[in-house]
């Protein structure tokens, strides 16, 4: 659950991490998205026109005016040179000669003066002439200056120490870096944050999974979960509670009806077992009080199958698991059936097939319990075979359970009795059957049916090997 | 002073049960008994008429038996059997451990309970013909086994018997007509599992039966119940 917990916290972290991640890399797409957009535009092909080199071409096509006259100006523009102002974005133009004065000129605006000093030129280099942002470009002995439209360029004058400059250098790189860790370093402090106050809540749902009682603070961010998981908690206790005192409440109750039963079977015991034996009474009315004898010891082994199963089935019979040799259990089971319940006859014959080495094998087992699961399935045979029969036990390894499987040359187990096993409601008649299954899964086994080639079954007692 | 002549005292909230326990119990032949049927009366009788053994039920009103059991205790060291509807193993234990001489559940057949007090008194007050009574020999057809002396007696003549034949033959002789599992018989013998002692259980049987039976092949007395173990026929 922790591991879960610090799964999911470290989703998180590189959750934000690929978030970090994907805006950058969006932001760094659009950016040369824009830059693409803006350069296909036309502003952008007009920016184009107004660059150095158009500056410089145009540079080259001056020549002074060889016929001497100085008037209306000394310098012209070759046709070449007019073509490529002309194409350019440049809205008007001027040379100036060493003194600042304008020795050529095209559409210059009338608000533009054709004098300048150098401190004029110093501040529209770096500047604006008029309005109207300028670019210069030396060229032999002229200055030229060009105009440009105000909506297509901003101009601006940028002035940095030269220790900034270089700062800024360390900085840029650094920058990055610094902000990678700041981000980092908030996203784990959060991520710390979340997983301390998910904790409780975690170790709660844990406690919950386990039964066991949850009272967590119900403060802070989680506050509300915690009071959720406190309530869920208790429901889960009260419903436990009330499940157990309604298993406790039957098996008392079945606990108590046998109690009770006892003491006045207990007197048709002892009384038809006297009768049974007064030599005065006829012997006719002998049988019928052996009768109620035999019938009593019936209802007696009923009691006690009753009160053991209603036990087993909620968990109220403590098993005292010793290790046991499983074939000595069997012999002595047989043994028991044949000192016991086989005096007045009946020919019934029982084998044990095995291979010499399951003589050897232990289980972990409550004794008592593991002889009446298997006295059970052999008294099956035999009741169910008053005429006598033929009862093989075939003990045999499978996987890593022992199986104990009874096959008698009886008609066999029908066909509704497997499958009323699974219908708690009908097991009065199968008692026998369901108690063995009960005692075999409270050893961590079970009780299996295999079905014969005429349709009737024969009974499996599987249990685990104790090594 | 012979069993049969011990003052027996039976507490039980049933009169009827008290009843058949008298009727049971004079028909087996004991003579003195005195039934109580709560606590009180119970501890009065007690004192008054120093039963030799009390047959107690658990669930009586006002005092249980388990406590009546401890006054008691505390009075004389007097053998006392739990009767109980409980059969609860906790209970049982429970008494057992307290210290009662044995626990017997209702409903019950009148032979048991009869069986266990005998047992209970022989034990009780009969100690050394008790140890006497597991000493004495016994018969098997004709012959007749002195386990002190460990001999077989046949007429005039006397065979020894080793010390494992004499333990085997014990062992079946408690439990005379009843099977025998070979994994009884080799923890009674040599303290182990039947694994591994197989053809030396086989080897001693028959040298039992060289020296019991009249024909050690077809024998008549120690049978042998196939795949289960031994039986020694009741005579």
């Amino acid at each position: 659950m922790m591991k879960s917990l610090f799964r999911i916290i470290r989703r998180y972290s590189l959750t934000v991490g690929v978030i970090i991640l994907i805006i950058l890399v969006s932001n760094g797409c659009l950016l040369t998205g824009i830059g693409y957009y803006v350069s296909k535009q036309e502003a952008s092909e007009r920016f184009s026109k107004i660059s150095v080199s158009t500056m410089e071409l145009i540079g080259d096509e001056f020549s002074e005016r060889k016929d001497g006259n100085q008037m209306p100006l000394p310098y012209v523009l070759s046709e070449k040179g007019m073509e490529i102002l002309e194409d350019s974005e440049f809205i008007w133009a001027m040379a100036l000669d060493r003194e600042g004065k304008a020795v050529w000129q095209w559409k210059l605006p009338p608000e533009i003066p054709v004098q300048y000093s150098i401190q004029d030129v110093a501040a529209f280099s770096r500047w604006y002439l008029a309005d109207y942002p300028v670019r210069v470009l030396v060229s032999g002995e002229l200055l030229l200056v060009f105009g440009c439209d105000p909506g297509l360029i901003f101009r601006h004058s940028l002035v940095i120490s030269e220790p900034l400059v270089e700062f800024l250098a360390i900085y840029g790189k650094a920058a990055v870096f610094i902000n990678l860790l700041v981000i980092l370093l908030f996203v784990l402090g959060f991520g710390c944050r979340f997983y301390r106050s998910m904790k409780p809540i975690a170790q709660g749902i844990e406690d919950l999974a386990a039964q066991k009682p949850v009272h967590l603070k119900e403060r802070g961010a989680v506050g509300e979960l915690a009071g959720k998981l406190n309530e869920a908690s208790e429901l889960l206790l009260s419903q436990n509670k009330a499940l157990a005192r309604r298993d406790f409440a039957r098996t008392e109750w079945i606990a108590g009806v046998s109690h009770d039963i006892r003491t006045p079977l207990s007197l048709i015991m002892g009384y038809s077992d006297r009768l049974a034996r007064d030599p005065s009474l006829q012997n006719g009315n002998r049988l019928l009080a052996e009768n109620i004898r035999r019938q009593s010891l019936i209802i007696r082994q009923l009691i006690a199958d009753l009160n053991l199963t209603s036990k087993l089935a909620y968990q109220a019979q403590p098993l005292k698991k010793t290790r046991c040799l499983l074939v000595a259990l069997l012999r002595s089971a047989i043994s028991d059936i044949y000192n016991e319940e086989l005096e007045q006859g009946g020919e019934y014959e029982f084998e044990i097939m095995m291979k010499e080495e399951m003589e050897q094998v232990w289980v972990q087992a409550d004794e008592g319990l593991l002889m009446r699961a298997l006295r059970n399935l052999l008294g099956n045979s035999i009741k169910h075979n008053p005429a006598g029969c033929q009862i093989t036990v075939s003990l045999t390894r499978q996987e890593d359970c022992l199986s104990c499987f009874v096959q008698d040359t009886g008609p066999g187990i029908p066909e509704e009795v497997v499958q009323n096993m699974a219908k708690p409601d009908s097991r009065v008649h199968i008692m026998g059957l369901c108690l063995t299954d009960q005692i075999a899964r409270a050893h961590d086994g079970s009780l299996e049916f295999q079905k014969r080639a005429e349709g009737n079954y024969d009974a499996m007692l599987l249990i685990r090997e104790s090594l | 002073m012979e069993i049969y002549e011990r003052k027996i005292l039976a507490v039980d909230d049933n009169k009827e049960i008290l009843q058949m326990i008298e009727t049971i119990l004079k028909e087996n032949g004991f003579r003195q008994i005195f039934l109580a049927e709560d606590a009180k009366a119970a501890m009065e009788c007690f004192l008054t008429v120093q039963p030799d053994l009390v047959i107690l039920d658990i669930m009586l009103p006002g005092e249980d038996g388990f406590s009546l059991f401890g006054r008691m205790r505390r009075k004389t060291n007097v053998p006392i059997l739990f009767l109980s509807a409980k059969d609860e193993d906790e209970d049982r234990l429970f008494g057992l451990g307290l210290g009662a001489d044995d626990y017997m559940t209702k409903p019950f057949l009148p032979e048991e309970l009869v069986l266990r007090i005998s047992a209970i008194l022989k034990r009780t007050y009969h100690f050394l013909d008790e140890a006497e009574y597991r000493e004495k020999s016994f018969f098997v057809g004709i012959r007749e086994i002195l386990p002190e002396r460990a001999l077989v007696r046949s007429g005039t003549e006397e065979i020894p018997l080793t010390a494992k034949e004499l333990l085997l033959l014990e062992k079946l002789n408690q439990n005379r007509g009843r099977i025998v599992t070979f994994d009884s018989l080799c923890n009674a013998v040599w303290g182990d599992s039947y694994y591994g002692y197989e053809n030396t259980l086989m080897v001693h049987i028959r040298h039992l039966r060289e020296k019991i039976e009249e024909d050690p092949s077809h024998p008549r007395w120690l049978l042998t119940a196939r795949g289960l173990g031994y039986r020694l026929e009741k005579g």
